[in-house]
């Protein structure tokens, strides 16, 4: 009886330490392969001129509208930046749609993924309302919809019509670049950033010309030669992160 | 005079069923309230969107460690003698991660989307992992609960042969033991990685968050294992514990303790050098600021100093009250690290805008809902704790197999009531 | 248990998980309404009724219905003149227009075969505006001299087209009942000191002096000054101050600095100090929440416990101790 239990032990032993180590690897191999968005392809990115911004809010109420925002939850707030002379600074935050997105690396079931586009989207469908995406996010850009909003919205039709569904209680949602109007757009034959059915609706509304959009990988396109023009700098960009909004700063000229 | 006569008549064991069940349907009642009115009953916020119902779910999972680290020992590293004390950890673990989907169940923001993590992988999350890993580990402790099951005594008066066949899976322990082994290595550490991988919050992000976890987890579950089968023993001849066993566990949580300890003096202390946004405030918080009551005294003084000394020192090793009562703070100091490990890391609000981030702090108290349907879900933990012990003798210092037709002619006898 | 029984507690389990489910369902997403397709002028209203709604409210919806337009059209004998911006596509030759008052198809046309796939066009620059609103009377040429147009902003800055009416900011800022709030929303610099200055505290608005909306109401019936728009400029001038301050001018002969005196003798009125609002307790703070003092005061009371009992055999000893000492004595 002694004998074959210590086989049987050292077989036990030797097999939890087999699978243990293997499953580690597994674990640890999968881990550092994220899967940042391919180069080549278009690469959406956003250009905010903080020189021009004051503050109106005009891209807020619009971002509502278009998508249909409960009036609790803003996916585009318009910060206070500090002042630069006199002058009150602003600083307006739509989703970074991050190369190395925290909220793509967490989510447990994939709802919210990379576009080849660059945009990360969000699956309203598939996303189950953990939160951890809200925690990760390191520019508080995503909202959870802790109620359900059935209330007509009160920034429509003023500033635009819904173009997505409403999202239901208990999902996570943010900015997404205005897909929708993207994809219209460039079926159409649009170019987005250019045309402004093509292009996201806090672009197009914004009065005082602040917002660009465009494609990064398209050397002609407004957005890449402003940032080939002027100085820009990325919100955070010491997190790698990897964010694809950027902004022109205000100085004491510029303002 | 008729009401006073009514009460003598109660016995313990009802008025604590009574009392239970009062808690219980306070929860449901509150439960189905977030079911229909969302998480907006709840004071969680987009600043804090987890709280106290996650705290209950990370604490349910770690004090359930005992499962694992003691069906390892018993199976992995030959130590038989333990296998009592491995069955009522497995019992109590299967109770623990029951609390916790339950409390799962109604924190996230979809209930009726839960399977989603099952069918919907992405590899590279953590949660998905954990969400795997107990899903997998629930179907283990299930299987290696089998044998507790099998000695319910109208099921085996009503299925004998399911009876039998239940009882035969204590035959594949250890290979259940392995597995378990594995799965909680991972998940146990996991959960605290879900904390230490967000480079978004400088202050979990640590590498030894996952470390900490599991060894705080491996202390908690033995200790939850011995209190409560030293508590059923005192309370109830139904269970019978032999201290000796208790006394060798407990001596060996007192060093887990001394471990735990060490690692938790280097993590603190590692982040009192050089001032980093965040980070720094995160351990102020803790050490000088609304949390430091939890911190030095729950976490620190009654949740791993005061226990490691309790237990590593013979007199009161041996002594029932003293040693029940160390295992109690350590419990305590468990929940406590993971309740101030979540919040701590919430409150801090670190500004995203250009030039030298700017700390804010919010706030958070959990409302009446969560606190009812979180004492719900615990009180479901008792209850089923406390079934466990009168019907399928859960805390047994005897063998469970080798003794069942011994055991079948002492029940013979009338029973006497508790 | 009979069959019957265990039929109804199996129903009863089945209503039970029916119920849950439609609990939870309530968090379903709403079907979105679907596109119809022969879309003409006409049927517009089918799919954007929030648009024809806040349309049908306003002006442009009201343009040929509007009591007073009404009046006083018929009065001059239904002029086709007033037509050519009142009505849609207005043809003087045949006196026939494509509808009765401003609608969809004045601003968005043509409409493309295969809408909602390709959207209507719409020109957004003054151009399109400006050819009903460009009427002399409107004096809106002065727009062209303001920095707004200069910058190229368009009439939809400010104003709904739909609804005719101004934007509205409501929610951000709601500081003054007239368009005042739009201004103040954009030229937040401007909002820094004028606030707190005398003009504001007597009531003195943006629109009063860089619209040329004076301290008296135009009168909207005034056949004239329904079709004269207000100063879009911006500038205000030497008239604008003299609106009101007429009185207070220096009289030819009088010194400036002699009714600047007179004006500081005759005691002004203090500016008054912004009121402080009382607002709620921020979500974010830049101190955390201060430590309470219970959490330690029940250690104490704990720890006093414990102490208490430990000890209680040698106090009971001390209390006989001293008790027998005293009966002794």
């Amino acid at each position: 009886m002694s004998q074959p239990k210590m086989n049987r032990r050292d077989f036990l032993k030797i097999t939890a330490v087999g699978v243990t180590a293997l499953a580690g690897a597994q674990v640890i191999r999968r881990a550092e392969a994220s899967e940042p968005t391919p180069s080549g392809g278009r690469q959406w990115a956003m250009v905010i001129d903080q020189s021009l911004c004051n503050g109106c809010g005009y891209c807020v109420m619009a971002c509502r509208a278009h998508n249909d925002i409960s009036p609790e939850i803003t996916w585009n707030p318009v910060l206070e930046a500090g002042q630069v002379g006199d002058k009150k600074i602003y600083l307006p935050r739509p989703c970074m749609q991050c190369s190395q997105a925290p909220c793509v690396d967490v989510c447990p079931v994939k709802a919210s993924h990379y576009r080849p586009d660059g945009i990360v989207m969000m699956n309203y469908e598939r996303c189950i309302g953990c939160r951890y995406c809200e925690v990760a996010c390191p520019y508080g850009a995503r909202s959870f919809n802790w109620k359900a909003f059935t209330d007509p919205n009160p920034a429509v039709p003023e500033w635009g019509q819904p173009e997505v569904a409403r999202r239901p209680r208990g999902v996570v949602e943010k900015c997404a670049f205005c897909y929708q109007r993207i994809d219209r757009g460039l079926a159409l034959g649009m170019t987005p950033g250019v045309e402004p059915d093509a292009t996201p609706a806090c672009v197009v509304v914004c009065p005082v010309g602040a917002r660009f959009f465009g494609d990064l990988n398209d050397p002609g396109s407004n957005v890449s030669k402003l940032l080939k023009a002027r100085t820009s700098y990325r919100l955070r960009a010491d997190m790698g992160t990897g964010p694809r909004v950027y902004y022109l700063s205000a100085t004491e000229e510029s303002a | 005079m008729k009401i006073r006569l009514k009460l003598s008549k109660l016995s313990p064991w009802l008025a604590w069923l009574i009392g239970l069940g009062v808690v219980i349907a306070a929860g449901v009642g509150a439960g189905l309230i977030v079911f229909w009115k969302g998480l907006s009953v709840t004071n969680l916020t987009d600043l804090i969107p987890w709280g106290l119902w996650i705290t209950i779910d990370l604490s349910s999972i770690a004090v359930s460690a005992g499962a694992f680290s003691l069906c390892a020992a018993v199976y992995l590293l030959g130590l038989k003698r333990f296998q009592p004390v491995a069955r009522t950890a497995t019992f109590i673990g299967l109770i623990g991660y029951s609390m916790a989907l339950l409390t799962l169940l109604m924190d996230i923001g979809r209930p009726d989307r839960f399977w989603h993590a099952v069918v919907y992988w992405n590899k590279h999350s953590l949660l998905w992992e954990v969400t795997m890993c107990i899903t997998l580990y629930l179907a283990v402790l299930a299987l290696e609960s089998m044998p507790i099951f099998a000695q319910f005594e109208w099921l085996k008066m009503r299925w004998p042969k399911l009876a039998g066949k239940m009882s035969h899976l204590h035959h594949y322990a250890p290979y259940l033991a392995v597995v378990g082994l594995g799965l909680s290595m991972l998940h146990q550490s996991s959960l605290g990685a879900v904390y230490g991988v967000l480079k978004a919050r400088p202050f979990w992000y640590r590498p030894d968050v996952s470390v900490l976890f599991i060894i705080s987890a491996v202390a908690g579950g033995m200790s939850l294992t011995v209190f409560a089968s030293m508590l059923s023993a005192r309370l109830t001849r139904r269970a019978r514990v032999d201290d000796s066993l208790l006394e060798r566990v407990a001596y060996f949580i007192g060093w887990t303790l001394v471990l735990y300890l060490y690692f938790r003096f280097w993590d603190a202390l590692s982040m009192t050098y050089t001032y980093q946004p965040g980070r720094t405030e995160g351990l102020q918080l803790l050490t000088r600021g609304p949390l430091s009551f939890n911190f030095w005294a729950g976490e620190i003084l009654l949740g791993i100093v005061a226990p490691m000394v309790l237990l590593l020192y013979r007199p009161t090793r041996t002594s029932q009250l003293w040693r029940m009562l160390a295992l109690l703070m350590v419990v305590g100091g468990v929940v406590a690290y993971r309740w101030d490990t979540n919040i701590s890391g919430l409150m801090i609000v670190l500004s995203y805008l250009p030039g030298e981030p700017i700390v804010g702090y919010t706030h958070y108290f959990p409302s009446l809902i969560e606190v009812l349907s979180g004492a719900g879900v615990v009180a479901y933990g008792l209850l089923a704790f406390s079934l466990g012990v009168r019907y399928l003798k859960v805390v047994n210092c005897q063998e469970a197999e080798e003794k069942v037709d011994v055991r079948e002619k002492r029940l013979a006898e009338p029973a006497t009531t508790d | 248990m009979s069959k019957l029984e265990r039929l109804i507690i199996a129903v009863m389990f089945a209503l039970l998980a029916a119920g849950i489910t439609l609990v939870v369902a309530q968090a379903q997403t709403p079907q979105p309404p679907q596109p119809t397709n022969n879309i003409t002028g006409d049927n517009c209203v089918a799919c954007h009724k929030d648009i024809y709604d806040a349309w049908q409210g306003g002006a442009h919806g009201q343009s040929l219905t509007d009591p007073v337009f009404a009046e006083y059209w018929n009065a001059q004998g239904k002029p086709g003149a007033c037509l050519v911006c009142h009505a849609t596509g207005y043809d003087p030759a045949t006196g026939n227009s494509e509808a009765e008052g401003v609608v969809c198809t004045a601003c968005h046309s043509p409409i493309p075969p295969n809408h909602p796939t390709d959207n209507l066009p719409i020109d957004a620059s003054p151009d399109l505006c400006g050819r009903c609103h460009s009427d002399p009377r409107f004096a809106i040429e002065n727009w062209k001299l303001s920095a707004h147009y200069q910058r190229s902003m368009t009439c939809s800055v400010c104003h709904d087209p739909h609804s005719a009416g101004m934007k509205s900011v409501a929610g951000v800022i709601n500081t003054s009942a007239d368009a005042s709030d739009l201004c103040a929303n954009c030229h937040k610099d401007a909002m820094q000191n004028f606030p707190t200055s005398k003009h504001a505290e007597a009531g003195v608005t943006c629109v009063n002096c860089h619209l040329g909306f004076n301290v008296g109401i135009t009168d909207v019936t005034d056949f004239v000054s329904a079709h004269k728009a207000p100063d879009h400029s911006f500038m205000p001038t030497l008239a604008t101050c003299n609106k009101c301050h007429a009185n207070q001018m220096h009289a030819p002969g009088e010194s400036v600095a002699a009714a600047a005196i007179a004006i500081e003798e005759s005691g002004g009125t203090p500016t008054p100090l912004p009121t402080p609002v009382a607002t709620p307790l921020p979500l974010v703070t830049n101190q955390p929440v201060p430590v309470s003092p219970f959490g330690f005061a029940g250690l104490a009371g704990l720890l006093g416990l414990v102490g208490g009992m430990v000890l209680s055999p040698w106090l009971e000893r001390l209390y006989r101790h001293l008790n027998k000492e005293g009966m002794e004595k």
